[in-house]
Formats: structure tokens, C-alpha cells, sequence
């Protein structure tokens, strides 16, 4: 990189994790250019097999593609090893997430332990005590309040007489409303009439409207 | 890698292309379009190193060639205005500058979740995983190089391995 920095190098943020997963992966790299090399070997075999079976040399067409077989096993081989190593970096990538979770919760218990000594059980129990006793105190002022500064308290019976009064004056009203006429005959005649009054509602609604938006 | 068949500019035809103008004015405009022609046919054939004996600094068509001093002249140029860099004996070229490579291979890295965690500079050249990106196939030096320039910009920290090439070598990005 040269030594242009004209300040201190700022601090690694490469951990020792980081270190042993990168030489997994230059594994994983090696492991995959080999497979490539193989399968490229491959191909070229297959190529001049064919050649061969041209040229007639079948002898020679088996023997090449028996080397082919030979490699698809070491491939197959090499593809076990390469999940081995995929696993191993994925755990150990996962272990590094877990730990700033824990991390993580560890601060926050921290932080709520330091609110739980600000206010301590004991303090909660006094300030509610507190309060209880003040609610009642006030209680008592209300009711004293309340109690009135000498005024009489009129006599329930006095008060209940004279709601009789009030009611039977509303059932004189009652006797004095006309009777509503029940006889069968004019039910008949009823719908068409009732339509009638309902379209002279109706226009008289209209009518209403009418002057209400005019207003 | 698919070599494009590559469209010359008149000036590849043109003899007094190959030769340095004396005139100040000419010369610049010369310069300039020797930087575009060496950008656009290395970013068409994907090509990272400049070949000085490639047919870019020779027409064989017209029996024209670069001298090695007029080489040396345009590839200053080129590494002037930050369209070239060297290492050593080889220039590369950037078509794209240091700044647009390092957004260029970070904006893959964060779009595909691998900030924070650690990557072989192998796999970003030629893993699948980059198959279709315009970094594809860059040259390790290279790469390592844009990669330092992230470093400055705090965006990536480059790990060195034991090989000297850097073809060992790992980045994290941030």
C-alpha cells in the first residue's frame, strides 16, 4: 500500500475469526480451481475420446473414458470437502452474529439494571401509599363539601309526594286525547289513503326543503 | 472471456497517428484520442494490462507502429489523467476511475450482504457470485488496488496473505 499515510493506521477491524475464516475460504478457492482444472481435463478427454471412437481406436476411447469416471469420483469427492469447509465458515459466521446478539442483550440489562437502582421497590410502595392516603384525604374534604353549609336537606317523602302530583296531572292530559279509531271496515281503505298522505308528505318534505335552503 | 470484435477509430488508419505531433494544439488532441482508443479497446475486450505489442500500438494494415518512446509518452498521459496506473513494468488501464471501481465493487458487496464479513479477492474476481458484474475478471493487482483506495475511505480493509501477487489475498468490506 506504500507509506503514504501521514497519520497513525487506523485501528484493524479484522478479528482473529476473521483471520482463520479467510483461510477457509482461500481453501474453498483452492478447492474449486481444482475442480475446474479437472472438469476442463475432462472435457478435453471427452473431445479426443470421441477422436478416437472416430478414428476407430475403441480400445483407447474406453480407456479414456474410464479416466473420466475416475475423475467424476474425485470431483464428487472434492464437492464433500467444499460443503465441509461451507459449513464450517457459516458456523463460525454465525457463532460471530450470536455473540453480538448476547453483546447486545448484555447492554441492555446492563442499562436497565441502572434504571431498577434509580427507583427501587420500596420507593414505588412509599410514593403509592402516598398517594392512597391523599385520595382519601380528599375524599373526606369532598364529603364535608358536600355536606353543605347549613342547608336542609328536603324530606324524601316531601319529594316523592309531589312526583305524584306531576304524574297525575300527565294522566288527566292522557284522558282527554280522543280515541283512536280501530273499527276493521276502514282498515282496507287504509293503504291508499296512507299513500296519498305520504305524497302530500312527501311534497310537503320538498316544500320544507325547499325553504330551508332557501334560508 | 468474449472478445467483442472491436470497431477502430478513423485514427487507427490515419498514419500520422502513430507519430508524436511536434504542434502543441495537434499533440493534445492526439493524446486524447490515444486515451480513448486504449480505453474503449481494452473496456471492449476486457482486457486489464496494456500489451505494448498488441495490435492497438500496431496496424499492421497500414505499417504503422508506436515507437517504444511514443508508448511511453501516451502511457504517462494515460497515468496523468487518471486513466492509467502503473505497477512496476505494467499499466493498467481504468476505464472507470479508482473512485467509480471502489463504489462499483462496494454498492455489490452491501447489495449482496457481505459487509462485515470476510472475502477471498479470488472469489470477487472469479467467483459466480460476480459472473455478471463490469469487475468481473480484473486483474488481482488491480483489484487489490481499488481496494486500497476503499481503505482510505474507511469502507474496506484489505488482508494481506503470505503471496506477494496479493493471490491469497482477503478484504473486508464495511
Amino acid at each position: 500500500m506504500g507509506g503514504l499515510f501521514s497519520r497513525k493506521k487506523p485501528v484493524s477491524r479484522v478479528t482473529e475469526q476473521d483471520k482463520a475464516v479467510l483461510k477457509l475460504k482461500q481453501t474453498r478457492d483452492k478447492l474449486k480451481q481444482y475442480q475446474k482444472k479437472i472438469m476442463l481435463n475432462q472435457e478435453k478427454e471427452r473431445a479426443l475420446a470421441k477422436q478416437c471412437l472416430d478414428q476407430g481406436r475403441k480400445d483407447k476411447a474406453l480407456r479414456l473414458l474410464k479416466k473420466k469416471k475416475f475423475q467424476d469420483t474425485l470431483l464428487e469427492r472434492t464437492d464433500t470437502q467444499l460443503d465441509n469447509l461451507e459449513q464450517l465458515v457459516s458456523d463460525i459466521e454465525f457463532a460471530q452474529v450470536e455473540i453480538q446478539v448476547v453483546n447486545g442483550l448484555k447492554g441492555g440489562n446492563e442499562a436497565l439494571d441502572e434504571l431498577h437502582k434509580i427507583m427501587s421497590l420500596d420507593d414505588v410502595e412509599k410514593i403509592m401509599g402516598d398517594t392512597e392516603d391523599a385520595i382519601a384525604y380528599q375524599k373526606e374534604i369532598d364529603d364535608m363539601l358536600a355536606g353543605g353549609v347549613g342547608v336542609e336537606q328536603p324530606d324524601d317523602d316531601a319529594l316523592l309526594e309531589e312526583l305524584g302530583a306531576l304524574l297525575g296531572v300527565d294522566e288527566d292530559v292522557g284522558e282527554k286525547l280522543p280515541e283512536v279509531p280501530v273499527s276493521e271496515i276502514d282498515m282496507p281503505e287504509a293503504p291508499s289513503h296512507k299513500l296519498e298522505e305520504e305524497e302530500e308528505e312527501q311534497g310537503n318534505e320538498t316544500q320544507e326543503r325547499r325553504t330551508l335552503v332557501a334560508s | 472471456m468474449a472478445a467483442t470484435d472491436f470497431e477502430w477509430p478513423w485514427q487507427y488508419n490515419f498514419p500520422p497517428f502513430f507519430t508524436i505531433q511536434p504542434v502543441a494544439t495537434t499533440k493534445e488532441q492526439q493524446l486524447q484520442s490515444w486515451r480513448n482508443l486504449i480505453c474503449d479497446y481494452h473496456k471492449t475486450k476486457r482486457i486489464w494490462e496494456i500489451d505494448t505489442g498488441s495490435d492497438l500500438f500496431n496496424n499492421s494494415a497500414i505499417n504503422r507502429h508506436l515507437s517504444p518512446a511514443a508508448i511511453r509518452l501516451i502511457l504517462q498521459n494515460l497515468v496523468q489523467e487518471g486513466q492509467g496506473v502503473m505497477s512496476g513494468e505494467r499499466c493498467f488501464v481504468l476505464w472507470n476511475s479508482l473512485p467509480q471501481w471502489g463504489s462499483l465493487i462496494h454498492s455489490w458487496a452491501a447489495d449482496s450482504g457481505l459487509t462485515n464479513t470476510v472475502l477471498t479477492l479470488f472469489e470477487i474476481q472469479s467467483g459466480d457470485e460476480t459472473e455478471n458484474q463490469p469487475f468481473h475478471g480484473m486483474d488481482i493487482w488491480l483489484l487489490q488496488h481499488v481496494i486500497s483506495h476503499l481503505e482510505k475511505e474507511g469502507k474496506a480493509e484489505l488482508m494481506l496473505g503470505d503471496n506477494e501477487d496479493f493471490s491469497d489475498a482477503g478484504v473486508k468490506f464495511f
